[in-house]
């Protein structure tokens, strides 16, 4: 156990991401990590579904994928910064990702902020 | 000899990138953002520093999990930008200083910080997202930059300690380099923010106004505390505020806050801010005198 996490797991709501779920997760984070390719992007707009089975994810990360299933990802390990550059492939916002994984809309989320129309 | 005459705490946002080259500066809902980096951007203008040692991250861009470092420190003559899902920014490449690169890790590592050195590598917004806001790049940028890497995403993470050790590092390396330099450090990341998991959207602006209370006046009172406090206090992301304190290390106790700004639209409470050592003053003078 890291030290410098003690008591971590009592913070709701959040994943730390550390080693064993990176040495876990490594060819899922890394799918999304190669979308910083502009030919892999192209390959992930042509065939999404056939990019997922060429990289050897499994079907429940396929379907996390296709379903654009933000806080799924986020809980089966995939690490944000690599969701970033998906949600740019996607032509989504930041903050219509983080209202998915609030499980809200987009309009209702930035009603909570302080300055809703900074988008 | 180089010596440092301010240091810049600053939020990287893509946000503020994306604000930027979207021309949103006179847009209420952006202005009192740019405005408050108009007063950093200004001084860096006056001081004219030339080299600006950056602490940042790399967001899963240049680096991946295959090979992750905590500390690294770019080297390169010049560095991309980096494509980070939707194309490069139309930002010149960023000119990096090998000589002033190479002295620093002789010295870091002889000073048992044996971080890893990187070259030809692009820097994302970690960067390139403050650095727009903070110096004119038309047609070229005013200065040359050393990018230093801090691992804030991969746990286990340096702890605030070490980063503050590390900016003590870079001061007595910075000083010990012979040819005269003026050298501002910055620091990335923060303020508080959570962009992950159920608890996203997290903020928690009281305890920002204390960590900037303290990262001035009581930095030792930030080495003490652990990852997840920081994470409890200020979401989870915002644990990337260590970066700072690996630039409050890098200054002395002789600065003074010359500039602050604090502002919370949405997800990220975006802050800049100018800390000047008292060698700044003299800046001005002695390049008179050169």
């Amino acid at each position: 156990m890291n030290p410098q996490l003690q008591g971590i797991d009592q913070i709701a709501g959040t994943y730390p991401f550390d080693v064993a779920r990176s040495v876990e997760r490594i060819r899922i984070n890394r799918f999304f990590w190669s979308m910083t390719r502009p030919e892999y992007r192209e390959r992930f707009v042509r065939d999404e579904a056939a990019l997922c089975k060429a990289e050897g994810l499994t079907g429940e990360e396929t379907a996390l994928v296709l379903g654009r299933d933000w806080l799924g990802l986020i809980r089966h390990g995939v690490n944000f910064f690599v969701l970033e550059k998906f949600a740019r492939v996607l032509r989504l916002s930041n903050l219509d990702v983080y209202a998915s994984m609030r499980g809200e809309s987009l309009d209702d989320f930035l009603r909570t902020r302080r300055v809703p129309n900074a988008r | 000899m180089a010596r440092i005459i301010g240091g810049i705490g600053t939020s990287h946002v893509p946000t503020i990138g994306l604000a930027y080259d979207k021309g949103k500066q006179d847009d209420p809902a952006w202005s009192p953002l740019f405005k408050g980096y108009e007063p950093v951007a200004r001084w860096l203008a006056e001081k004219r520093p030339d080299v600006l040692v950056f602490f940042y991250n790399d967001h899963l861009t240049s680096f991946f999990f295959d090979l992750y470092p905590t500390f690294a420190l770019g080297a390169s003559p010049e560095f991309e930008i980096a494509d980070e899902g939707a194309g490069k920014r139309s930002l010149p490449r960023i000119k990096g200083h090998p000589r002033l690169a190479a002295h620093l890790v002789d010295s870091l590592v002889n000073d048992e910080f044996d971080l890893a050195v990187f070259q030809e590598r692009a820097l994302d917004h970690g960067v390139n997202s403050p650095l727009s806001l903070l110096w004119p790049h038309e047609p070229d940028w005013p200065g040359a930059l050393v990018p230093i890497e801090i691992n804030v995403l991969q746990y286990p993470l340096p702890t605030a300690l070490r980063c503050y050790k590390l900016g003590q590092a870079v001061r007595r390396a910075v000083e010990s380099y012979p040819e005269d330099l003026d050298v501002v450090i910055v620091g990335t990341g923060g303020l508080s923010h959570q962009i992950h998991g159920e608890r996203t959207g997290f903020n928690n602006t009281e305890w920002d106004m204390r960590f900037l209370d303290l990262i001035e006046r009581d930095p030792m009172e930030l080495t003490r505390m652990k990852h997840a406090d920081f994470v409890r206090l200020g979401g989870a992301e915002s644990v990337e505020v260590i970066m700072w304190l690996a630039m409050r290390g890098a200054l002395s106790d002789g600065i003074r806050k010359v500039h602050q700004n604090y502002y919370l639209a949405t997800s990220t409470a975006m802050t800049v801010a100018l800390y000047e050592e008292p060698a700044a003053s003299a800046s001005g003078f002695a390049r008179a005198a050169e």
